[in-house]
This record gives C-alpha cells, sequence and structure tokens, in this order.
C-alpha cells in the first residue's frame, strides 16, 4: 500500500521536474524527492476515492439524489459557511462534546483510580461495570428519555457515558502497571501509601492514560452524532438528519466531512499532547 | 479448462441478459409498494387509509396471485423521507407517501407519477400534557414542541403557525419521529407534540389532551397522501398499474361506504391504533371525504400550494412542476369500468363542490 501510494507520489513530482527541464537529479534532490513522496503518501488514498467518488457520478453508476457529485457537495458547504449555520451548529456540537466529554474523563479517572487502588472496591464494582458497560448508548436512550427529557442533559449524560468506558479502564489499567523493580525501591526507602501513589503510580500511568483520553474523545465524538441525530434541532449530527428528511444529501455529505475533520484534527492534537506527555516522563518509567 | 471456463461464464450472460430483458417486457414476479409509514405488528400494517384497506384485506395479493406475482409491503420508520431514498435506489415500484415527502423526491429529480389520491383533508393535532397551560397554538411561543419534519405534518404546521402569526424560529422546535414524539409527551420531555391520530391514544388514557386540530380551520389546512408509481415501471408495465389502480379504487369505493363504518374501523385496529382513536378520528368527517381516490382540482391546487410553500420556505431550492406530475388515465379507467365517475364529490381549488 505505502509503496504504490510512494510510486504514485514520485511519478508525479518527476513530471513536474521534467516540464521544467532542470539537469538529472542529485542524490540530495532525490532524498528530498523522497521525503516529498512520504509527505505526499497519506493524500494518496483521499484523491483516489475522491476521483471514483466523481467518476462514478459522472457516469451515473449511483443515483445522484443519493450521492451528490463533489463539487455540489462543495457549493453546499461553501454556502453552509457563508450563512453562518455551519459555525452556529459546529459551537454547539463542539460545546456538547467538550462538557460531556469533560465530565465522562474526570468521573473516568476518578472511577479508575478508586479501582486501582482498592482490590475490595473492585471486586464489589468492576463485574457490574463491565457488564452495564456492553450496553450500546441507544439501548439507554428510551430510559434516559424519560428521566432526563430532550434536553441538553440528555445529550451530556450520553456523551459522558461514551467517554467515561475507556477513560476508567485506562486509568484502572494505568494504576496496575507500576514497574516492579521500582516498587522495590520505595518498599526499600519505606514510602507512604500516598508517596508511593504520587510518585509511583501516577507517573507510571500517565501514557495509559493518555491513550484513554484520546480513546475516550474518539467515542465522545462518536456518541455526540448519535445524540444528536435521535433528538436535538441543532449541531452538526442535527444537520445530517435534516438534510435526510428534506432529501438534500448533498447537505449530508457535506456535514459528514465536516464531522469527519473535526474529529480527525481533534484526534491529531490530542495525540501531540500525548506524544509531549510521553517525552516529558522521567527516564525511570520508560521501559 | 480455460475455454470451458469461457463458455460457462459466456452462458452465466447470456441467461442474466435474457432474464433481465425477460423480466422488463413479461410481467414482474413482484410488486413492491413502500409505505411512508412506521407500520405496527408482524407483518406489519397500517392503517387511516383506502391504501391502508387493502392491505389490510389482502385484495392486491389475491389480484395477482393466479398470475404469480407477489407483493411486498416495505414499511419505512423514517416515513416519507425513507421512502424518497428507496426510491432513488429503485428500491419500490409503487409508493404510498404524503405530499410534502413526495414534491421533496420530485424537487430532487426523482421520476414518478401521481396515480391517485388515498387519504385527503387529513388534519394534523397538537396535543399537550394534561396539566398544561397551553390552550391554543398561541400559547405555543418559546415552548418545547416536537414536529416530525420533511412529513406532510410539516408544512400543515407550519400554515397553523403562520395563521397565528408565528413561524417555527419561535418556538423551540425538537424533531422527533412520530414514536419518538409520543414517548416525550408522555414523559413530558416535550410542552407539544405535533402529530396525527397517534395522539387519541395518549388521550384516552389521559396522558395528553387535545388543543388544537387543523382540519377544523378548513381543507387548506389539511395534508394529502397518494399513491404514485415509479416511471420506468410505469413503462414497462401499464398493464400492472391498471390492474393495481383499480383494485384501489374499489378499497376506496369500500372505505367510503358509511355502511362500513364500524368495520372500517374494526379493520384498521388491526394496525395498533384502537378502534376508539379512528372513531374521533373521522368524527365531523365523512368518509367519502377522506377516503375520495378523486384527483379533482381542490387536489392538484393542494399539492402547487405545496410546493410553493416548501419553496418559500427554502425546503426546497427550485420549483417543482405540479400539472404533469399526475397521470390520471388509470384512475379514470378504473372510475368508467367500476361505474364510480359520480360515486365521489369534486371540490375546486377552494375546496367548495363542484357542480
Amino acid at each position: 500500500m505505502s509503496e504504490t501510494a510512494l510510486d504514485a507520489g514520485n511519478e508525479r513530482f518527476g513530471h513536474d521536474a521534467a516540464a521544467r527541464e532542470l539537469p538529472a537529479a542529485s542524490p540530495r534532490r532525490n532524498a528530498r524527492l523522497r521525503a516529498l513522496a512520504w509527505r505526499l503518501a497519506p493524500w494518496v488514498l483521499p484523491a483516489v476515492l475522491l476521483a471514483l467518488w466523481a467518476t462514478g457520478c459522472e457516469r451515473g453508476w449511483i443515483a445522484p439524489q443519493i450521492l451528490p457529485p463533489p463539487e455540489r457537495v462543495f457549493d453546499t458547504f461553501v454556502e453552509l459557511a457563508r450563512s453562518g449555520d455551519l459555525a452556529s451548529n459546529t459551537l454547539i456540537s463542539l460545546q456538547r462534546v467538550l462538557v460531556g466529554f469533560a465530565a465522562g474523563t474526570l468521573l473516568g479517572f476518578a472511577l479508575g483510580a478508586a479501582l486501582g487502588l482498592s482490590r475490595t472496591f473492585e471486586a464489589y464494582v468492576l463485574p457490574s461495570f463491565n457488564a452495564l458497560v456492553q450496553i450500546p448508548v441507544l439501548g439507554w436512550l428510551p430510559f434516559l428519555l424519560l428521566l432526563v427529557g430532550v434536553g441538553e442533559p440528555l445529550k451530556y449524560i450520553l456523551i459522558a457515558h461514551a467517554a467515561l468506558v475507556p477513560v476508567t479502564l485506562s486509568t484502572l489499567q494505568g494504576f496496575r502497571q507500576t514497574p516492579a523493580s521500582l516498587d522495590e525501591v520505595a518498599r526499600v526507602f519505606a514510602y507512604k501509601r500516598w508517596q508511593r501513589i504520587v510518585y509511583l503510580v501516577v507517573p507510571a500511568a500517565v501514557p495509559t492514560l493518555a491513550t484513554g483520553v484520546r480513546l475516550a474523545f474518539t467515542k465522545a465524538w462518536l456518541a455526540l452524532v448519535v445524540v444528536e441525530l435521535v433528538a436535538s434541532s441543532e449541531g452538526l449530527g442535527y444537520l445530517i438528519v435534516y438534510g435526510r428528511q428534506l432529501f438534500q444529501l448533498d447537505l449530508v455529505m457535506a456535514s459528514v466531512v465536516v464531522v469527519g475533520a473535526i474529529g480527525y484534527a481533534m484526534n491529531r492534537s490530542l495525540d501531540a499532547l500525548e506524544a509531549r506527555l510521553r517525552r516529558g516522563q522521567p527516564s525511570a518509567f520508560r521501559e | 479448462m480455460r475455454y470451458f471456463r469461457l463458455l460457462k461464464s459466456f452462458f452465466a450472460v447470456a441467461a442474466l441478459s435474457l432474464a433481465a430483458v425477460h423480466a422488463y417486457a413479461d410481467k414482474p414476479a413482484v410488486i413492491r409498494i413502500g409505505v411512508a409509514q412506521q407500520g405496527n405488528g408482524d407483518p406489519p400494517t397500517f392503517g387511516g387509509s383506502p391504501a391502508a384497506t387493502v392491505q389490510l384485506q389482502q385484495s392486491l395479493e389475491k389480484e395477482f396471485a393466479a398470475d404469480g406475482i407477489k407483493v411486498e409491503w416495505l414499511f419505512f420508520k423514517g416515513a416519507g423521507p425513507a421512502v424518497n431514498e428507496a426510491i432513488a435506489n429503485n428500491a419500490l415500484d409503487f409508493a404510498y407517501q404524503g405530499d410534502l415527502p413526495s414534491v421533496l423526491g420530485r424537487a430532487n429529480g426523482l421520476k414518478t407519477r401521481l396515480l391517485l389520491a388515498s387519504g385527503v383533508r387529513v388534519g394534523i393535532k397538537i396535543a399537550v400534557p394534561t396539566d398544561s397551560d397551553i390552550r391554543s397554538i398561541k400559547d405555543l411561543k418559546g415552548r418545547r414542541v416536537s414536529i416530525f419534519r420533511g412529513t406532510n405534518l410539516q408544512l400543515v404546521a407550519d400554515n397553523a403557525l403562520a395563521a397565528n402569526q408565528l413561524d417555527e424560529r419561535d418556538l423551540r422546535v425538537i424533531n422527533l419521529d412520530s414514536a419518538s414524539s409520543l414517548a416525550a409527551l408522555a414523559s413530558k420531555g416535550i410542552d407539544a407534540s405535533v402529530n396525527d391520530y397517534h395522539l387519541y391514544k395518549l388521550r384516552d388514557q389521559g396522558l395528553a389532551k387535545i388543543v388544537y386540530e387543523s382540519q377544523n380551520d378548513g381543507p387548506q389546512f389539511t395534508r394529502q397522501a397518494h399513491l404514485l408509481v415509479l416511471d420506468d415501471f410505469d413503462r414497462a408495465h401499464p398493464d400492472v398499474v391498471q390492474r393495481v389502480v383499480n383494485v384501489l379504487v374499489k378499497g376506496a369505493q369500500w372505505s367510503s361506504d358509511e355502511a362500513n363504518r364500524d368495520a372500517l374501523f374494526k379493520l384498521w385496529s388491526k394496525s395498533g391504533v384502537p378502534y376508539a382513536s379512528w372513531q374521533a378520528e373521522f368524527a365531523n368527517q365523512t368518509l367519502k371525504d377522506r377516503n375520495s381516490p378523486l384527483i379533482d382540482p381542490f387536489i392538484v391546487a393542494r399539492y402547487k400550494a405545496v410546493a410553493a410553500d416548501a419553496l418559500k420556505l427554502k425546503l426546497i431550492r427550485q420549483p417543482v412542476e405540479v400539472d404533469n406530475w399526475f397521470e390520471t388515465k388509470y384512475l379514470d379507467n378504473a372510475l368508467r369500468t367500476q361505474k364510480l365517475d359520480h360515486y365521489w364529490t369534486r371540490y375546486d381549488a377552494a375546496g367548495k363542490p363542484l357542480g
């Protein structure tokens, strides 16, 4: 896969070079070409998909009502952005996801830490927790609708629930992976329990926690869209439903692209944050 | 070995294309009818229109049994909008759908013909919790109101709001499908539900009271439904279309006969909506008025109004041509052969009886 992508990138660049009639590439140029090809590689698959989409629409492989041509989707996107609908709906969605995600993450840290630190608590709570998390978000919906209605709290709860699970599980796991050698050192120095937690357990857990938080964000973002699909009158998920109900699938596609782009951007920033946390960790904890 | 494989694929292609040609020229193996309702039970059924009568009495199944043609009724929880998607995917031959969703489909290039009306002059209802202080449409201002957008409820609701100098932006509209809207109203998660005859059941259970019924304000505050056929199917099988229309006209006649009022509501109650709800729904209207299949000036005017309103409210982006959308030759044939030309009253554009 990456090999073909690389070739395609190289080829594209090769044509450019020929057009400009430059002398044969030096070894240093070659290295730079290769570096460029690596940077282009991730764009090859999207480009192929886009080309397939455009051709499919042009040749009538799919009904244009179901999958509108890319230029139509782009026009709709521009129109959405210009009218301000896109900004207002995105803001609402982001606000929902941030509140729900923050609540779910904090609760998840607390629950995971409690589970990780106390074997007794774990014995009482973990099996029920594991059973409950197997129930999909949609399964809770009728019950929650009855309890809290269709307002904002419903969205916060469902998003928080989605974020809670990965954070709890990764906190629990993180708290259980203090290197045995360091544990021994702590015992020799007669660390108190709080000292052990602050200087050993938490620092050792940081990378696992970071992964959990990143996963939690993905889950929260997905839950947001599901929640807005079901009961809402604003937000990006709602734009998708509204477009479907008005049989304007270009609106659906434009919203889907925005949802994907924002989710990707958030994931990338959390990724970078995670890498920095890892780098900042004392070397004793690195394997 | 290679030649054999080549031969085999050649035969496969030949057989397939023969089958395709055969299916096109001769009778279809199955007639697929989409219904823009969730349906109730197993197999799902519905009520409230002549099309529902035909489905519950299995009249189409009987009509086509001798030819070995199967009849499939496909129900859509997503109602009219979901039916449009199925039409675009060529997954249906006929569809029972409301006025607005079909206009949305036509605006986006779906090729359909409207064959006959089925379920007309239907009102919308607005219900609120029993202890609510909302007494009329005016009181809805600033309240949480559920509307199933994109269905033919929406435009009537918008028009009723406009008659009270309100629009959707003055309310806090929540987009919920029919079943979720009933659940939310029962749990007081919303302040009001814009819905249909399903509300009577909640009212009779003491969970809601109905504060507005649009049909009382005149025929311009009603919604219409129809049976449509996909262009391709119409061109390939005009004889089948004629027979389907014949059966539906017969069903409409049976459903319009006041002598059958009791039997009709009992039949429709099999769809999960109780007998009492149908009694309430039809209390102030004659069966003939509601179940007439006629495409008269009133129906044409209503569809034009729906197309114009949809454009005004930006639900569609280009105007929809209505005049050439109706294909009434099958209906005219059926009325003539069944001697029903004068059975139903024709109405003019304003909803006044003609002649």
